[in-house]
């Protein structure tokens, strides 16, 4: 007993530091003045963030992959909102149905998933043209997260809230609008900032369904990072987690934690 | 005022149903309990009445007036909910004012109006609160106020105490019954809990399984259940299964056990054998053995600070018997029992079964 | 009337399931059983000649096992490095449980291509932990720590440990605390009420995290391809070569299917080996 507790705080400690170390390396690395990922830096330089602003092909993958999940999440949010509304208030017999038709994109592999909405849109004659069968993927990816939130933000809720409202009266959509939207959206800020950011990061779909043209930007740092090794993939990498963390703590401030 | 009128109404969801046909008239300003045990379809009259569920068949007349088809927001009523349905993101003088903004009001009258309110129900010093920071007391009286701001024609309150600890839950019925007479609204009450609704109602409405067992004034459910199973539920019931010996025209005599005659009032209209009568336990008086009409033993001895509980071995069975403390009796003593014979009730339907052929 | 606003609410969630999840996998199903051709997709006709291509071949079949044992070791090492860190946070103060509860969370908000590329930082050659190494005279020549299953499996559980932590402490929480204070007022010491109360209960939460864990790990592309540098060859590797590069699409497709089917299998063992009878 004596020597287990200490053991165990030790291995604790070592998980949260294995946890973070990735992380902090690479923002470590955005910060090397030298040619190649060295270690340890050849000196302190933001130089690596100048090459990148100035390389249209990473910057167009950003906006790119902003827009992307942007749009994507709009979508989910709808939709998933709706679903969860229905799974939350109406659905009886068939909830469980509805929950697992919903979380499937969450469930299955996401490189089956992408190969299976690759074949469809082949045999439709559509393929990988106009961004449809990416688009739909990112859609299809994001949807369980804006289900999950706001079914959990739904569940703890009295739903004679909205009864109440009609009694004083409320048409149906004055109750959802005044009542029921103020009520859940928190779980559709997190839901949405968990869709955006899985939209923003995923990489099965978006490297099989990308197509020709502008790509995401995990591909587009994929395919760099095959061939070269100099710390300019760091400096995108660190811009695309400060944006994540900017979207997070937005977020946070506007709709406290839920 | 409005009068509410439900005319064979009946509420199916696929194959079960909720509501076999209820038929109620509720005079204006009148306060009406629907009392039943849970799932006999209280709440779904209620809603029926709300408008948030459409009635299979019959209709809802208010005033008169069919409203069968017409939505919640149109109704003009004012609804109480089991878990006050606060919203929990307005402060309470908001709450008090949403059901004035839907009617467009102008602002200085709902001002004016939201602290009249708040003022009737004692709530003044929170009107800048929000609902998860009072307690249960203080909310229940803000969905009340909610619900009476808007003088609404007919009040609903589906279980507004059932929350509520014991106390608490005396208080607000006192409260709420003051209120009532004091604005006059016509309200239908639901509970499960008899005694609720035997001090608060004008009269009582006895539900099971979806269908009304009695509708009458609370005396009258108490001393006078058209049923067993409504003497039962609503207060504690012994039920005496006796031998009819003579049968008159206004009473009848029943014979006894012990060899002694029970003269009761009313009874079959058709000859019959048998006799269930109905005696409460405050009906039954303690005497020396052999002073009563039938003779038995102390089971039990239940002390409860105002009165004495005793259970009773008859030869009708165990019988209840509620005493003054004046009168204590020790377990296992022989006492007599004598019935107040004029308050005796004879239960209709069952007796009938048991009718002999015309000799 | 009423009924069919309602049914409005999931309509299109469940027009969208079927039309691009249902349907796409009606589709890969039918692609593994079409004919090969030269030069295109695939050919006229249907056929079992993926399958058998699949399992005729060692370079390709024995990419299976070898991908489940990689899924497994990850799994298991996620719950030895998860299990602590559950049981931490369920049982840290509360102020400081949204910190910790946000470390574990961080890697979720980084992308995977980012933090692979983190590894590839930490593990390659001239990298953090061997310059490190070489700087204090420990070693001579870089250990190999990338470019292979160890790199590999050391990224992926990193980068899937959130996915075993969030169900375990999920169990863990739901567990009455009452019934552990019960346990320790019945005479069971620390360990005891860990071994017999803690760990049993938890076992929904194990459960959970490790099918998770498992599915995640296997059908993963990202990881193994920076990390692994395309030697450590997974199923899931392959797959994606056949489809993309080769355009073998019922090739691809069979062993795409091979692949779904195993690890189903093995989450099936799985969950009857640790099959909770109580609840
Ligand atoms: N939305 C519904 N769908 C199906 N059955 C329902 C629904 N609402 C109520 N019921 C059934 O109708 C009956 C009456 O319910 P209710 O009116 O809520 O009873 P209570 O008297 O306890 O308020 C119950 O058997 C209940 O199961
Ligand atoms: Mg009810």
């Amino acid at each position: 007993m004596g020597l287990v507790t200490p053991l165990l705080s030790l291995l604790r400690a070592l998980v949260y530091v294995f946890l973070l170390a990735p992380i902090v390396v690479v923002v470590l690395a955005s910060l090397n003045a030298g040619n190649f990922l060295t270690f340890p830096p050849q000196g302190l330089s933001l130089r690596w963030f100048w090459t990148f602003l100035n390389n249209d092909v990473f910057i167009d993958a950003i906006v790119y992959s902003l827009i992307l999940a942007a749009l994507a999440t709009a979508v989910s949010l709808v939709l998933g909102t709706m679903a969860a509304l229905y799974f939350v208030r109406h659905a009886r017999r068939e909830a469980e149905a509805v929950r697992i038709a919903v979380l499937l994109p969450l469930i299955l592999p996401e490189i089956l998933t992408a190969i299976a909405l690759l074949f469809f849109f082949y045999e439709i004659g559509i393929g990988t043209q106009y961004k449809i069968a990416l688009f739909t993927g990112h859609v299809l990816m994001t949807l369980p997260f804006v289900f999950l939130n706001v079914t959990t933000s739904l569940q703890g809720r009295d739903d004679a809230v909205e009864l109440a409202a009609r009694t004083l009266g409320a048409s149906r959509l004055t109750a959802f609008r005044r009542i029921t939207l103020p009520l859940i959206a928190p779980g559709m800020a997190t839901g949405g900032v968990f869709a955006f950011i899985i939209s923003f990061d995923t990489f099965g779909i978006s490297f099989i369904l990308k197509g020709t043209g502008s790509a995401p930007l995990p591909i587009q740092l994929y395919d760099y990072l095959r061939f070269n090794f100099t710390p300019e993939a760091a400096a995108v990498s660190t811009v695309s987690i400060l944006l994540t963390l900017v979207l997070v703590t937005v977020s946070n401030m506007l709709f406290g934690r839920d | 005022m409005t009068e509410v009128s439900l005319l064979s109404l009946v509420k199916s969801y696929g194959k079960s149903t909720a509501l076999k046909g209820i038929s109620l008239d509720v005079g204006h300003g009148e306060f009406v309990s629907l009392l039943g045990p849970s799932g006999c379809g209280k709440s779904t009259t209620l809603k029926c009445i709300a408008g948030f569920e459409d009635v299979t068949d019959g209709k809802i007349l208010f005033d008169s007036k069919d409203i069968s088809r017409k939505l919640p927001e149109d109704r003009d009523i004012g609804m109480v909910f089991q878990s006050y349905a606060l919203f929990p993101h307005m402060t309470v003088a908001r709450n008090l004012a949403f059901g004035l903004e839907m009617r467009r009001m102008a602002r200085s009258e709902i001002a004016d109006r939201v602290a009249r309110a708040m003022d009737m129900v004692q709530l003044t010093p929170y009107a800048d609160r929000y609902p998860k920071a009072l307690s249960g007391g203080q909310q229940q009286r803000v969905a009340l106020a909610r619900a009476l701001v808007i003088e609404p024609a007919i009040l609903l309150l589906d279980e507004p105490l059932a929350n509520l600890d014991a106390k608490l839950r005396d208080e607000m019925r006192g409260f709420i019954r003051d209120l009532q007479k004091r604005v006059g609204i016509t309200t239908i009450y639901v509970t499960h809990d008899q005694n609720e609704a035997m001090t608060m109602s004008d009269r009582v409405v006895v539900m099971f399984d979806g269908e009304i067992a009695q509708a009458a004034p609370p005396e009258d459910v108490y001393d006078r259940p058209a049923s067993e199973r409504v003497a039962r539920f609503v207060g504690n019931a012994n039920i005496l299964d006796l031998a009819v010996a003579d049968q008159a025209d206004a009473e009848t005599s029943l014979s006894l056990p012990g060899g002694g005659r029970l003269a009761v009032t009313g009874g079959a209209d058709a000859p019959v054998s048998r006799l269930r009568v109905m005696a409460r336990p405050e009906q039954i008086a303690l005497t020396g053995p052999g002073e009563g009409h039938i003779d038995g033993r102390i089971a039990k001895r239940y002390f409860s600070g105002g009165h004495v509980e005793y259970h009773v071995d008859t030869d009708c069975g165990t019988l209840n018997v509620l005493c003054p403390t004046t009168q204590n009796v020790a377990e296992g003593a022989n006492v007599g029992l004598s019935f107040d014979t004029r308050r005796l009730w004879p239960l209709p339907g069952a007796a009938h079964v048991t009718a002999e052929p015309a000799a | 009337m009423k009924r069919a606003r309602i049914l409005m609410l999931i309509a299109p969630v469940a027009a969208l399931i079927f039309l691009f999840i249902v349907l796409p996998y009606v589709t890969v199903l039918m692609m593994s059983f079409r004919a090969p051709a030269e030069g295109q997709p695939y050919g006229a006709g249907f056929s079992v000649e993926g399958y058998r291509q699949f399992f005729s071949q060692s370079y390709y079949a024995l990419s299976l096992p070898q991908t489940m044992g990689l899924g497994i070791v990850t799994s298991l090492v996620c719950l030895l490095l998860g299990y602590p860190v559950a049981l931490h946070i369920a049982t840290a103060p509360k102020r400081w449980r949204g910190l910790l509860y946000g470390i574990v969370l961080s890697p979720l908000l980084v992308g995977i291509v980012v933090r692979s590329y983190g590894w590839t930082i930490l593990l390659g050659n001239a990298g953090v932990i061997n310059t490190t190494l070489r700087n204090l005279g420990l070693i001579e020549r870089p250990l190999p720590l990338m470019y292979n299953e160890f790199g590999v499996v050391l990224a992926l559980a990193h980068v899937f440990l959130p996915f075993m932590v969030l169900p375990l402490l999920a169990s863990l929480q739901t567990a009455d605390p009452a019934v552990r204070q019960a346990a320790r007022s019945l005479g069971a010491g620390r360990f005891t009420v860990f071994r017999r109360v803690t760990l049993p209960m938890s076992m929904p939460g194990i459960q959970s995290g490790c099918i998770l864990v498992f599915v995640l790990a296997i059908s993963s592309y990202v990881t193994p391809a920076l990390v692994g540098g395309m030697r450590v060859k997974t199923t899931t590797l392959l797959v994606v070569d056949a489809l993309i590069d080769q355009f073998q699409w019922p090739f691809g497709s069979a062993m795409a299917l091979t692949l779904a089917v195993s690890a189903g299998i093995v989450v099936l063992i799985f969950a009857r080996l640790t099959r909770i009878r109580w609840s």
